[in-house]
C-alpha cells in the first residue's frame, strides 16, 4: 500500500457497506440499521395513527354505526398493540441504535449482526402480526389480552394466535437488543467516559435494558401458556380445571408495568440531552438525575399490582402496591425540577425541538399527577375502566413518548441527514400536535368521571358524553395534522434543508464531533474523554499523539473496562453478512407453521435456524485488509 | 476531514497500534445477559406453578412424584457440570486434546440424563396426562421447558466440540469452551430448582 493514501479514505474503504443488494441486505451498520428502525417505527406510527382516527370516528357521535362492534374491537386492539410493542419502544431503540455507538465514540455496537437481526425481526414479527389481517381475524382483546376472554372458547380462529406467537417473536428482537445495548455501553465506552461521565441518554438506555432482560419472559410465559391453552388443549387459566385467570393479569403487568418505563425511560434520556444544550448549561444535578433515571427501573417492578385493583385483594398486598406506585413518582418529579432548574438558570433558545421538550414537560405534569390520582386505591376503583384511564395513558404515552420523539427528531435529524430542519414548519407542527392532543384528551378526564367505560365501540345519547366526544374526534385529527406537517418537515428538509455541519446547536456530547451525515467508521481517532461535556471543555480531536487510536487495521474498535473506561483490548467487529436475516427468516418459518399446528414445518424451521447460527458464529481466522 | 488527519502516517509506519491484545470478553458477557433472561423465564414458570398450586390446584394432585428418576438425574447433572469444569481447566492451561475428551464425556452424561427423561416421562404420564389438568400442564411445561433447554445446551457442547483451533493470540480456544460451559451449568442449576420444588417439596410438605 502506498503511503499516499488517506487513513480517512482507508477507514472508509475498511467500514463501508457495499452499495449494492447484497449490501443492503447484509449491512452490519449500526447507523443504518438505526435509520431503518426510525423509518420502520415511524411507519407503524401512522399505521396505529389511522386506526386511533378511526376509532374516534366511530365515537364521534352517540349511536353511531360505522364499524360494526367486532371491527372496533379488532382495530382498537391493533392500535394499542401497534403503538405500544410497534412503535414506541421500536423508535427509541432507533435512536440509541443510530446515536450510542457515535456517543461513546466507538466503531459499532458490541454485537453488530445480532443488531441486524434485531431489526429484521422487529419487522418481520410487525408484518407477522398483521398478517392476521388475512385472515380478518386481527386480535380482539385489548394490547393486554385479558383471559379468559382471549380462550379459544370466547376468541376462536387465528386473531390471538397471532397476538400470542408474533409477541414472543418480538421479545426475542427487543431482549437481543437489549443485551447489545448493555454490553456496548458496558464495553465500548471511549477511554476516560467514565461511568460518572455518560451521557444521561446512555443512562435510561441501560436501566431499560436492564429491565427488558428481566421483565420480558414473564410475556413470554404468560404468552407459552395462552397457546398451549387455546391450541394444545393444555390448563392454565380454567378455573373449571384448577386454574386462574388472574395468573395472566399477574405475569401480563410484572411485564407491562416496566415497559411502561421501557417506552418512558429513554424518551427522558433524550430530554435530559437536549434541554441543556438548548438551555445553553449544563444540566442541573446530573447525578440526581442519573439515580431517578436507575431507581425508576428498579422500583418499576414492584408496581405492577396497581394495575389490577379491581381484582379483589388483600388490603396490605394493595397499601404496598398503592405505597410503591407513589413512590415512583418522587423519581420522575426530581427529573422534572432538573430540566426546570435548567431551563431557569439556564438562557434558553426556543427552536422547534425545544418546544417540544417544554410541550412534553406540561402533559407529562399533567399525565404523572393523575397517575398519582389512580395509584390512589378508593378513587382508582371508581374510575377503574373509565375514560380516565384513557387519557392517563395517553398523557404519559403521547406526552412522554411522542412529544420527546418528536424534540428529539428536530435536534438529531440534522446530525442524521446533514441537513436542517424547517424551524417554522416545526412550530407549526409543535402547537397544531400541543392544542390538538390536550383538547382532545383532557376533558376524557371529565368523560371518565362522569362515568363514560373504556373499550365500547358506541354509547347511547343522553349521557352528556356526546359534545366531548364530538371535540375528541375534531382535535384527533388536528394532531394528526400534526404529525404530518412534522413528517412532511423530515422528508422536505432531509433533501433540501441547510447544510447543517458538524455540531449546528453547538453541543456537548461526542455525537456532534463526527461529520453530518457521520462517516462510516465514526471519527478517525477513537476519542479521549475528561470531562462530561467533552465538546464544551477545551476537547482535543486529535488527543492520540502517537496515532495509536486511528486502528485501521481491520474492522476494529477500542475495549474498555466497564467502570474507569481504562483501556483493555482491541475489539473486532464482523464484516456484512446477510446470517442475521436468514435466522429471521427461519424464526418466521417457525412462527407461522405454530399458527397452523405444523409441528413438522417448525422443525424443519428450527433445524434451519440452528444451521444459520452455526455458520453465523463460526470463527474465521483474521486477515489485515489490503 | 481536518488538515491533521493526512498527517497520520500509514500503518507499516506506525507504531503497533497499542500493546493490547484482542476483545474476547463481549461474547461472555452476552451468555450471562443471556442466563439473566432465562433465568428469569424459569422464575416465572415457577411463580406460576406457585401461583397455581396455592389457588386451588391443591386437589387435583393425586400424588407425589416419585423420586426415584429425579434425584439420580440431579446426580448426573452435577457430575456432568463437574467433568466439564475439569475440562475448561485443562483447555485454559493450553491441554486442548483433553479438554475435547472431557467435552465429550460431559456430552454424552447428558444424553444419558436425555434418556432417564424419557424413562422418567413413559412412567408419569400413566398417572398424570399434561391435558388432564392444570397440575399436569404446568409440571410438564416446565420440565419439557428444562429438557428444551438441555437440548439446546447439548447443541453448544457439540459445537464448542467440532469449533476449529487458531492461534491462541488471535483466537483464545478456551473462550468459546467457558462461554459453552456457562450455559450447561446453568441449565445444571435449574435442574436443582426443579428437584427441589416440583418433586421434592411435594414428598415433604404436599404442595
Amino acid at each position: 500500500m502506498s503511503a499516499a493514501i488517506d487513513v480517512a479514505e482507508r477507514l472508509t474503504h475498511i467500514w463501508e457497506t457495499p452499495k449494492t443488494v447484497r449490501g443492503w441486505f447484509s449491512t452490519v451498520d449500526h447507523k443504518e440499521i438505526g435509520r431503518r428502525y426510525l423509518v420502520t417505527a415511524m411507519a407503524f406510527l401512522i399505521v396505529g395513527g389511522i386506526e386511533a382516527l378511526i376509532i374516534r370516528l366511530q365515537l364521534a357521535r352517540a349511536d353511531q354505526r360505522l364499524i360494526t362492534p367486532e371491527a372496533y374491537n379488532q382495530i382498537f386492539s391493533m392500535h394499542g398493540i401497534t403503538m405500544i410493542f410497534w412503535y414506541a419502544a421500536p423508535i427509541l431503540s432507533g435512536f440509541a441504535n443510530y446515536l450510542i455507538p457515535l456517543m461513546i465514540g466507538a466503531r459499532d455496537m458490541a454485537f453488530p449482526r445480532l443488531n441486524a437481526f434485531t431489526y429484521w425481526s422487529f419487522l418481520l414479527s410487525g408484518v407477522f402480526l398483521y398478517g392476521s389481517l388475512l385472515f380478518l381475524n386481527a386480535p380482539h382483546a385489548g394490547w393486554f389480552a385479558y383471559t379468559p376472554y382471549t380462550t379459544a372458547q370466547y376468541s376462536p380462529g387465528y386473531g390471538m394466535d397471532f397476538y400470542a406467537l408474533a409477541l414472543i417473536f418480538l421479545t426475542i428482537s427487543t431482549t437481543a437488543g437489549a443485551i447489545n445495548f448493555i454490553v456496548t455501553i458496558f464495553r465500548l465506552r471511549a477511554p476516560g467516559m467514565a461511568i460518572s461521565r455518560m451521557p444521561l441518554f446512555l443512562y435510561s438506555t441501560l436501566t431499560i435494558s436492564f429491565a427488558i432482560v428481566m421483565s420480558l419472559p414473564a410475556l413470554t410465559v404468560a404468552c407459552v401458556f395462552l397457546e398451549l391453552e387455546r391450541r394444545w388443549n393444555m390448563h392454565f387459566y380454567d378455573p373449571a380445571l384448577g386454574g386462574s385467570p388472574l395468573l395472566w393479569q399477574q405475569l401480563f403487568w410484572f411485564f407491562g408495568h416496566p415497559w411502561v418505563y421501557v417506552v418512558f425511560l429513554p424518551a427522558t434520556g433524550m430530554i435530559s440531552m437536549l434541554v441543556p444544550v438548548f438551555s445553553r448549561r449544563p444540566i442541573v444535578g446530573y447525578p440526581y438525575v442519573a439515580i431517578a433515571t436507575v431507581l425508576t427501573g428498579l422500583v418499576g417492578f414492584g408496581v405492577w399490582v396497581h394495575h389490577m385493583f379491581a381484582t379483589g385483594m388483600e388490603h396490605l398486598s394493595m397499601s404496598f402496591f398503592s405505597a410503591a406506585s407513589m413512590t415512583i413518582s418522587v423519581f420522575s418529579a426530581v427529573q422534572v425540577f432538573a430540566w426546570l432548574a435548567t431551563i431557569w438558570t439556564g438562557r434558553p433558545v426556543i427552536t422547534a425541538s425545544m418546544l417540544f421538550a417544554l410541550g412534553f414537560l406540561a402533559t407529562f405534569v399533567i399525565g404523572g399527577l393523575n397517575g398519582i390520582v389512580t395509584a390512589v386505591i378508593p378513587i382508582d376503583w371508581q374510575i377503574h375502566d373509565t375514560y380516565f384511564v384513557v387519557s392517563h395513558l395517553h398523557y404519559v404515552l403521547i406526552g412522554a413518548n411522542v412529544f420527546p420523539v418528536f424534540a428529539a427528531f428536530y435536534y438529531w435529524l440534522p446530525k442524521i441527514t446533514g441537513r436542517m430542519m424547517n424551524e417554522r414548519l416545526g412550530k407549526v407542527s409543535f402547537w397544531l400536535m400541543f392544542i390538538g392532543f390536550n383538547v382532545a384528551f383532557f376533558p376524557q378526564h371529565i368523560l371518565g368521571i362522569i362515568g363514560m367505560p373504556r373499550r365500547v365501540f358506541t354509547y347511547p345519547a343522553g349521557f352528556g358524553w356526546e359534545g366531548m366526544n364530538m371535540l375528541g374526534t375534531i382535535f384527533a385529527f388536528v394532531l394528526a395534522v400534526g404529525i404530518g406537517v412534522s413528517v412532511w418537515n423530515f422528508l422536505v428538509s432531509a433533501r433540501r434543508g441547510v447544510i447543517a455541519g458538524k455540531n449546528p446547536w453547538r453541543a456537548d456530547t461526542l455525537e456532534w464531533d463526527t461529520q453530518s451525515p457521520p462517516e462510516p467508521y465514526g471519527s478517525v481517532h477513537i476519542p479521549t474523554v475528561k470531562t462530561r461535556h467533552p465538546l464544551w471543555d477545551d476537547y482535543d480531536e486529535e488527543h492520540d499523539p502517537n496515532d495509536e487510536r486511528v486502528l485501521d487495521r481491520g474492522r476494529l474498535t477500542l475495549a474498555t473496562s466497564w467502570l474507569d473506561s481504562e483501556p483493555r483490548a482491541v475489539a473486532r467487529m464482523p464484516k456484512e453478512t446477510i446470517t442475521p436475516l436468514l435466522l429471521t427468516l427461519g424464526l418466521t418459518l417457525i412462527f407461522v407453521a405454530l399458527i397452523f399446528k405444523l409441528l413438522w414445518l417448525a422443525l424443519i424451521g428450527a433445524v434451519f435456524s440452528l444451521i444459520v447460527n452455526a455458520v453465523w458464529l463460526w470463527p474465521r481466522r483474521y486477515r489485515e485488509p489490503a | 476531514m481536518s488538515v491533521a488527519v493526512n498527517h497520520i502516517a500509514p500503518p507499516e509506519e506506525r507504531r503497533e497500534p497499542t500493546e493490547l491484545g484482542l476483545d474476547d470478553k463481549r461474547g461472555t458477557a452476552g451468555m450471562w445477559l443471556f442466563m439473566a433472561t432465562e433465568a428469569s423465564l424459569f422464575i416465572m414458570l415457577f411463580f406460576s406453578y406457585f401461583y397455581l398450586v396455592v389457588n386451588g390446584t391443591r386437589k387435583t394432585v393425586e400424588e407425589a412424584p416419585k423420586l426415584h428418576f429425579a434425584l439420580p438425574m440431579l446426580g448426573i447433572l452435577l457430575v456432568s457440570s463437574a467433568v466439564l469444569h475439569l475440562g475448561e481447566r485443562h483447555v485454559k492451561r493450553g491441554n486442548y486434546g483433553r479438554g475435547r475428551i472431557l467435552l465429550v464425556m460431559t456430552i454424552l452424561i447428558g444424553l444419558f440424563f436425555l434418556l432417564l427423561q424419557y424413562f422418567e416421562y413413559r412412567e408419569h404420564l400413566k398417572t398424570l396426562s399434561p391435558l388432564a389438568n392444570v397440575y399436569g400442564s404446568v409440571f410438564y411445561t416446565i420440565t419439557s421447558f428444562h429438557a428444551a433447554h438441555l437440548i439446546l445446551g447439548l447443541l453448544i457442547l457439540g459445537y464448542a466440540l467440532i469449533l476449529p483451533r487458531f492461534e491462541p493470540a488471535e483466537w483464545p480456544p478456551h473462550r468459546p469452551y467457558h462461554n459453552a460451559a456457562l450455559y450447561w451449568h446453568f441449565v445444571d442449576v435449574v435442574w436443582i430448582f426443579i428437584v427441589a420444588i416440583l418433586y421434592v417439596a411435594p414428598n415433604i410438605w404436599g404442595i
